[in-house]
């Protein structure tokens, strides 16, 4: 259905319609002139003839009239002529029209009467056009003549026209349903192609067709620009790596040195205090240092290495046994709460336990002593999810995408310790999965939850 | 006094890290490349080898996968540049003993050269560890402080465990975290305090000696210190 949908939304048949309405209006205009003209000219024709036989008629002698009244009628043998003589008070004299109808003047225009006239020869219900003439002797002569077949040709010429233009509509929409298939088809194509792209693989590009039609300009146009990402991506990756790798060895000659000096010193004194210090913020640099490094390797996309089958409620269950005595220092109720039966991932163990250590350590970090902090797991069609829900100041929602950002550290948390780098582990840990990290309000603080969507293979 | 193969190419690195093996009782010797340290490594004098990844000549990881089909046993630190979890199993696979990355603390790197040269020291895994009147019973599962039996978590015996079979050496956090849990991440918070503190105060009771010892910016020892 929303295939069908689609098709129908597609531009070409979109074009294809358009031009069917303007198409179909245009044909009506065209009718309704053919059958305005062919209907006035017969009406013209008829009323022209019928005008001719009645002053014909008026300039005869009495006899001459008779007889030419008689051959009127029974010449015309489908016995669409009839007349009627009266006098000139309106009485009937003679001839199969019993009375004068009301639309015809003597004298007058030939006039129309869609609705016949009264005849006492059992005819007469069918449209006529009539025409009344004074003759010499003061009657008044009435002749008509049954035009029903001349409205009718009318009527044949509209509805061959209306044939027409649906047989013409009918094969347009067909047409247009058709037609729209082959480029749906093709951006189908390219929106499979972009699935992998959005998730970060940029060696993908979009399909081209040897046609060099506009969606192929327009994939070309893509591809390139995907092209010059790959390139810049690559440049920067290639700087960030070159300064870490450039940065281990000074670092490590840093620490090692400050390790030496620590030896010489005694901590008590000023100088070695100093150096315990240096040594502390030193050690403080690498944890980030490692923790960067460790972003970038997993934005590498490259850890497929390790993914198999992973039982999750498992993973869960260890990581609360490593936080309980953790919170339980903070007086802090870490509460586990697993549906029976949750179903597995595939995913690498190593990785799922250190997003999930990072989002359980960060809500223990953040909820004041005495609070609650949740991890529960459900199940849902498309993979489980996993929230862990605490009693902390919750995270706003204009800084909810900020958190995920490397050293990003909210306003309200700078007095923390921390290095603003463990949601960014876990945001890179959830993409290299093809999982979803969603911020939300929980009941009572912030909620965190990973959605372990189950990728179809 | 221990012998130690330092294999690395920084010349700066290798004197720190000489410096800090000399000033705890080993002998320090250093080689720059691939070759040669493979060469040296062959040397069945050695009791420990580091051994930077990434060397000159031959990368770290040839010369421990040859040393191990020569039938060299010495236990070999591995320090790496890459932080990567596949890049360890890659490298522990090969023959190395433990693995640590660049950038490292000296005192880590010190520490774990300390526990695998205990550990290649055993010939067999000791299934009864005593330090002071604390016994530990593998085989039975229990732990006693003089004659009290001390009731631990399955993680407490596991992280005792590790403590007394490395009695008298500086356990980093790091090192306690990858072995008693085996997560290979910074646990950021001060997660194996409240760990050790917990083991601590089962452990430590009133009135008796402490155990349990920490060892400022470096991680804890577990000794009887008179």
């Amino acid at each position: 259905m929303h295939k069908l949908t689609d098709r129908w939304r597609s531009t070409t048949a979109r074009l294809i319609l358009i031009y069917g309405a303007f198409f179909a209006l245009w044909g009506g205009v065209v009718i309704g002139v053919i059958h305005w003209q062919a209907a006035s000219y017969l009406s013209h024709v008829t009323n022209d003839l019928i005008g001719r036989q009645a002053s014909y008629f008026s300039m005869l002698d009495e006899p001459t009239l008779e007889r030419g009244l008689h051959d009127y009628v029974s010449l015309e043998t489908r016995r669409l002529n009839a007349f009627g003589l009266f006098d000139a008070a309106g009485k009937h004299l003679g001839g199969a029209v019993d009375a004068l109808p009301a639309g015809v003047r003597v004298d007058g225009p030939v006039a129309l009467l869609p609705h016949g006239l009264q005849r006492n020869d059992g005819r007469g219900n069918t449209s006529v056009r009539a025409a009344a003439v004074r003759l010499g002797d003061g009657h008044i002569l009435l002749i008509s003549h049954d035009t029903s077949i001349v409205d009718r040709i009318g009527t044949i010429i509209l509805q061959a026209l209306l044939w027409g233009l649906s047989l013409t509509v009918i094969p347009g929409l067909l047409g247009a349903w058709l037609l729209s298939r082959g480029p749906l088809r093709r951006v189908h194509a390219i929106r499979d192609a972009t699935v992998p792209i959005m998730r970060g693989d940029l060696t993908r590009r979009l399909p081209l067709s040897r046609r060099g039609d506009e969606l192929d300009m327009l994939a070309g146009i893509v591809n390139a620009m995907l092209d010059e990402i790959e390139r810049l991506l690559g440049e920067v990756k290639g700087v960030c790596d070159n300064i870490a790798h450039d940065l281990r060895t000074p670092l490590t000659r840093l620490r090692a040195r400050l390790y030496r000096l620590q030896q010489q010193f005694a901590e008590d004194g000023e100088t070695g205090a100093m150096v315990a210090e240096c040594t502390a913020d030193t050690d403080a640099l690498l944890v980030r240092f490692r923790a960067l490094l460790r972003i970038s390797e997993l934005e590498n996309q490259q850890r497929r290495a390790c993914f198999g089958p992973i039982d999750l409620a498992d993973v869960l269950r260890e990581v609360h046994a490593l936080y309980l005595p953790l919170a339980e220092d903070k007086q802090q109720q870490l509460e586990l709460r697993l549906p029976e039966p949750l179903p597995g991932v595939h995913a690498d163990r190593h990785l799922l336990l250190e997003a999930f250590s990072n989002l359980i350590g960060n809500a223990i970090k953040f909820t004041p002593a005495g609070g609650h902090v949740d991890i529960r797991a459900r199940a849902s069609v498309d993979g489980p999810w996993v929230d862990v829900s605490d009693s902390g100041p919750g995270i706003p929602p204009d800084q909810r995408e900020a958190v995920t950002r490397r050293f990003y550290r909210a306003e309200s948390c700078r007095s923390t310790p921390g290095s603003g780098l463990g949601l960014s582990i876990v945001s890179a840990i959830a993409r290299l999965h093809g999982y979803t990290l969603e911020i939300a309000d929980g009941e009572r603080g912030a909620r965190l939850s990973i959605h372990c969507r189950t990728v179809s293979s | 006094m221990s012998r130690i193969l330092v294999i690395e190419d920084d010349d700066v690195t290798a004197r720190e890290i000489a410096v800090v093996l000399g000033s705890h009782g080993f002998d320090a010797e250093r080689v720059a490349d691939g070759h040669e340290g493979l060469r040296r490594a062959a040397d069945p004098g050695y009791d420990a080898i580091t051994l930077d990844l990434m060397l000159p000549g031959m990368d770290g990881l040839a010369v421990v996968t040859q040393l191990r089909a020569g039938g060299v046993t010495t236990p070999v630190l591995m320090i790496s540049a890459l932080c990567d979890v596949d890049e360890r199993v890659r490298g522990l696979r090969a023959g190395g003993d433990d693995y640590l990355t660049k950038p490292f603390a000296p005192d880590e790197m010190l520490a774990r050269v300390e526990v695998l040269l205990r550990r290649h020291g055993q010939q067999r895994r000791q299934m009864l560890l005593c330090v002071s009147d604390l016994t530990l019973d593998l085989v039975r599962h229990v732990a006693l402080r003089g004659e009290q039996q001390l009731s631990l978590l399955p993680t407490e015996f596991k992280l005792l465990e590790f403590l007394m079979r490395n009695a008298g050496q500086v356990l980093t956090r790091t090192m306690i975290f990858e072995t008693v849990w085996g997560f290979h991440f910074d646990p950021g918070t001060n997660l194996i305090d409240v760990h050790i503190g917990r083991l601590r105060r089962k452990i430590d009771g009133e009135g008796q000696v402490p155990l349990i010892h920490t060892i400022r910016g470096s991680g804890y020892r577990l000794a009887q210190i008179d």
